[in-house]
C-alpha cells in the first residue's frame, strides 16, 4: 500500500512539473531573466521594484527572475549553445556578448532601440559597444568608473588634501607608510580580478586614454612604453608596499572596513563599493571621500575608466522576444533609475542620457550622487577612458589578471608581461573577438 | 542470456562516460569559443601547452601534490587506523571524529580555513600576529600557496583513507596477529611483516586512487587560491578551467583534460596489472 501511495504520488508529482513546464511555455507570457547573485535583501529590491511593478503594468506578461549566483555566464553559454537559455540575457560584460551575436545566440535589438527610442534615451557611447558589426544585440545595464577613494577625517587630521598629481599621491602614500598606514586599502582575496582594477588605473591616468584606444584598435602594440612606463609605476608601488601586507588575504569588503576605520588611507576602486562605503563608514564615525584617479603629467584631468558591468540581450531562440524587450525597457526607465538607486547604489546606473527626471531618495549619500555626475560630464566630455575588463577580448584579459601578479612577485619582467599580452590580444583581434570600442 | 543485463549499465556508461570522453579528445584537436563552430588545428592545442610555463608549472603541482597525498595522509590514515586497533577502546568514537571532516563540503571546509584559520585579519592567524607571533597566510605566498591548499585537503582526507585501513586491518585473522606475538615480534614487526603485507591490496588501491585523484584536485585549488598568487598554485584542472570558460578556449581545455587521463589512464593501466598478478597467485 505504502508502495503504491509512493508510486501514485512519484507519477503526480511527475504530471505535475511536466504541466507547469507545459503551462509556461504556452501562455507566451512568462519572460525569463536569469540574474547573477544577489543578497536576500537585494533579492527583494528587485522583486519589489522590477517584477512586481512590471507585471503590474504589463498584465499581457509574467516576469520571472532567477538567481544564478556567480557562474551565470558559464551557465548561459551552455543552455544558449543548448537553445534553453532565459529570454533576456545577462551578461557580464560586452566582451561576452561579441561571440554570442556571432554564433546566431542573440536577437538584433536595433527594432526595438527604434520602437522605445532607446537610441535617444541612452547614452551613444554605451550603445555603440552592444553593437557587433553594425547591429545592435546589447544595452549596457549599468555602467562604472574607477577612482579614488578616502578616508576624508583620517585626511583632514594630518593635513593632506586629495592628489591632483601622481607626484602628490605618492607623497601623501610615503607620508602615510611611515605612519604605519597601509596607502592603498586593498585585496583580491574573493575577487582576483580585483588586480584589473589597478591595472586599468595606470593604462589609462599614466600611459593615457588615447594609447590605450589606439592599442584596443591594433594601432600600436601593448609593448609600446607608456603601457611599460605605467605597469613600472604600478610595480613601484607594489614593491614600496603601498598595497599593503595583505592583499593576497584580504577582500575588497574587509578593504572597506580598514579604510573606514584609518589603518589604510585610500582605496583605489571602482564606484561600486559606495554600497560597502555606506555599510562602513557610518558605523566607524567617519566620512569618506572620492576623486578622480590623478593622472600623469600631459595626461590632463583625471581620466574616469569606463566599465560596464553587465549588458541586456534577448536569446534568438526566445518565444517572447516582445515581452524581453518591454522588461529590458522598464530598466531604463527614470522611474527605476530612481527608485533602484535610492536603496541600492552603484549596482544599477543605467546610462540613462536625461537624468533630470530622475527623483533619488534623501538618504542617499550626496558623494555617489556627485561622483555620478561628474562621471556622466566625463563620459559627455570624451574624458573617459577604458576599463580592461570591458574592452579586452577574455583571454588576453584573463592573462592581464594573473601575470599582473607575476610582475609585481618579481616572476618575470614588465616587458615579459606586456610581450605575451600583446601577443594574446593579436590572435584575439584576428579572431574578431575584441569587443565594440566607441569612437573617441 | 545473462548478458542482456549488462545492458543498461553499459548504455549509461556511453551515454554519460564514453561519449563525452571521445568528444572531449575530439575537441582538443580543435579550436573552439564554446559558442561558435569548431575549426580543426590539429596538434596545435598540445603544441601551444608544450610551450606554455603555465602549463608545465600546472603539471609540476600536480606531481607535488602527488607526492605529497601518496605519503602524508596514507601514512598518518595508516598509523591512526594501527592505534585505533591496538587500543580498541573508543576506536568507534575517534573513527567517527577522523570522518567528520570528510563529510562536511568542500566549500565550506574551504572558506572556513581561509577565513577563520589562514586569515590575518579574521582568522587564528590574524590572532597570533596580534600577539606578535611572526605568522603569515600561507595562501599569500607563491612558495606557499600550494602547501596551504594541501594541508585543508589533508585535513580533509585523512580520515577518510584511516577509517577505511582500519576496516581492512579488522579483517586480518587474529590468529596471524597471535602466532607473531607467540614467536616474540614487537609492535613493529607486527606491523610489517604481518599487518601491512596483509593488508597491501586495500594500500595499493588508495594508492592508485590517490593518484587518480590528485590529478583531478580542483575544488580546494579552486576556492581558496584560483591557481594564484601568480600562477603559483595553478593544476591541471583549474588551468583547464579557466582555459575553457574564462579564455574561451575549449580547445586548448580539452588537450589539457587529455593530458589529465593520460595520467589517470597509466595509474588504472597500473592497478589491472598488479591486480592480475594479485589473482595469478
Amino acid at each position: 500500500m505504502k508502495r503504491r501511495a509512493f508510486l501514485t504520488a512519484t507519477l503526480g508529482l511527475l504530471a505535475g512539473t511536466a504541466l507547469v513546464g507545459l503551462a509556461s511555455a504556452e501562455d507566451g507570457k512568462t519572460v525569463t531573466w536569469w540574474y547573477e547573485s544577489a543578497n536576500p535583501e537585494q533579492q527583494q529590491h528587485i522583486k519589489n521594484l522590477i517584477i512586481d511593478v512590471f507585471n503590474a503594468a504589463h498584465p499581457e506578461f509574467a516576469l520571472n527572475i532567477d538567481y544564478r549566483g556567480s557562474e551565470l555566464d558559464k551557465q548561459l553559454r551552455v543552455a544558449l549553445l543548448s537553445g534553453s537559455g532565459p529570454d533576456v540575457v545577462y551578461t557580464a560584460g560586452p566582451s561576452y556578448v561579441a561571440p554570442m551575436a556571432q554564433a546566431g545566440q542573440l536577437l538584433p535589438l536595433d527594432p526595438y532601440a527604434e520602437e522605445y527610442g532607446w537610441n535617444e534615451r541612452i547614452l551613444p557611447v554605451f550603445l555603440e559597444m552592444g553593437r557587433y558589426d553594425g547591429t545592435l544585440y546589447a544595452l549596457p545595464k549599468t555602467y562604472e568608473t574607477l577612482g579614488l577613494f578616502y578616508n576624508k577625517t583620517l585626511f583632514d587630521e594630518h593635513g593632506w588634501t586629495p592628489p591632483t598629481t601622481i607626484a602628490e599621491l605618492e607623497t601623501i602614500a610615503d607620508a602615510m607608510l611611515e605612519l604605519g598606514i597601509v596607502p592603498f586599502a586593498a585585496g583580491n582575496a574573493n575577487w582576483r580580478p580585483a588586480n584589473e582594477h589597478y591595472v586599468s588605473i595606470v593604462l589609462n591616468s599614466i600611459a593615457g586614454p588615447e594609447n590605450v584606444y589606439k592599442a584596443l584598435k591594433g594601432e600600436i602594440p601593448w609593448t609600446a612604453e607608456p603601457f611599460a612606463a605605467a605597469i613600472n609605476k604600478l610595480n613601484d608601488w607594489w614593491q614600496a608596499g603601498y598595497f599593503g601586507p595583505n592583499y593576497f588575504s584580504l577582500t575588497d569588503e574587509q578593504a572597506v572596513a580598514q579604510l573606514a576605520v584609518g589603518k589604510a588611507g585610500m582605496m583605489p576602486t571602482g564606484t561600486w563599493q559606495f554600497q560597502n562605503v555606506t555599510r562602513y563608514f557610518p558605523e566607524n564615525h567617519s566620512e569618506a571621500g572620492f576623486v578622480g584617479f590623478p593622472s600623469a603629467d600631459g595626461i590632463g584631468d583625471p581620466i574616469y575608466a569606463l566599465g560596464v558591468g553587465s549588458t541586456f540581450s534577448i536569446a534568438a531562440t526566445s518565444e517572447v522576444p516582445n515581452g524581453a524587450a518591454a522588461a529590458i525597457d522598464y530598466v531604463f526607465t527614470p522611474e527605476a533609475y530612481g527608485a533602484l538607486n535610492s536603496v541600492w547604489q552603484g549596482e544599477w546606473n543605467m546610462p540613462l542620457t536625461d537624468l533630470s527626471g530622475v527623483t533619488v531618495s534623501e538618504d542617499v549619500l550626496p558623494l555617489y550622487t556627485e561622483a555620478m555626475d561628474t562621471l556622466a560630464d566625463a563620459v559627455a566630455d570624451n574624458l573617459y577612458g577604458y576599463t580592461t575588463w570591458t574592452f579586452l577580448p577574455p583571454a588576453t584579459n584573463t592573462y592581464l589578471v594573473s601575470g599582473i601578479e607575476e610582475v609585481w612577485l618579481g616572476r618575470i619582467t614588465t616587458e615579459d608581461f606586456l610581450a605575451k599580452l600583446d601577443e594574446m590580444f593579436k590572435q584575439e583581434l584576428a579572431e574578431n573577438k575584441v569587443p565594440a570600442i566607441p569612437a573617441r | 542470456m545473462h548478458r542482456l543485463y549488462l545492458i543498461p549499465t553499459l548504455a549509461i556508461n556511453v551515454a554519460i562516460i564514453f561519449v563525452p570522453a571521445l568528444l572531449t579528445v575530439a575537441l582538443a584537436f580543435f579550436r573552439w569559443d564554446g559558442i561558435s563552430a569548431p575549426v580543426f588545428v590539429g596538434l596545435a592545442n598540445f603544441s601551444a601547452l608544450w610551450t606554455d610555463r603555465i602549463f608545465w608549472t600546472a603539471l609540476t603541482n600536480n606531481v607535488i601534490w602527488t607526492a605529497i597525498f601518496l605519503t602524508v595522509p596514507i601514512a598518518m590514515g595508516l598509523l591512526a587506523a594501527t592505534m585505533l586497533l591496538v587500543a580498541r577502546r573508543g576506536s568507534t568514537f575517534f573513527q567517527v571524529v577522523y570522518f567528520l571532516p570528510v563529510i562536511i563540503a568542500t566549500a565550506i571546509t574551504a572558506r572556513v580555513w581561509q577565513g577563520m584559520i589562514y586569515s590575518p585579519v579574521t582568522g587564528v592567524n590574524g590572532l597570533l600576529q596580534r600577539f606578535g607571533l611572526p605568522t603569515f597566510d600561507p595562501l599569500a605566498g607563491t612558495s606557499t600557496a600550494l602547501y596551504g591548499i594541501a594541508t585543508v585537503d589533508l585535513w580533509h582526507w585523512w580520515g577518510f583513507l584511516c577509517v577505511i585501513f582500519f576496516a581492512a586491518l579488522r579483517q586480518v585473522p587474529q590468529e596471524q596477529v597471535d602466532a607473531a606475538r607467540l614467536d616474540g615480534a614487537n609492535f613493529w614487526q607486527t606491523m610489517r611483516l604481518v599487518l601491512l603485507p596483509a593488508i597491501r591490496p586495500t594500500i595499493t588501491l588508495m594508492m592508485i586512487m590517490t593518484v587518480i585523484w590528485s590529478f583531478l584536485v580542483f575544488d580546494f585549488v579552486y576556492i581558496l587560491t584560483q591557481g594564484g598568487p601568480a600562477f603559483s598554485s595553478e593544476v591541471l584542472s583549474t588551468l583547464a578551467y579557466r582555459s575553457a570558460f574564462y579564455d574561451l578556449a575549449v580547445g586548448k581545455a580539452a588537450a589539457v583534460a587529455v593530458v589529465i587521463s593520460l595520467f589517470g589512464l597509466a595509474a588504472t593501466a597500473f592497478y589491472i596489472r598488479a591486480q592480475a598478478r594479485e589473482f595469478d597467485r
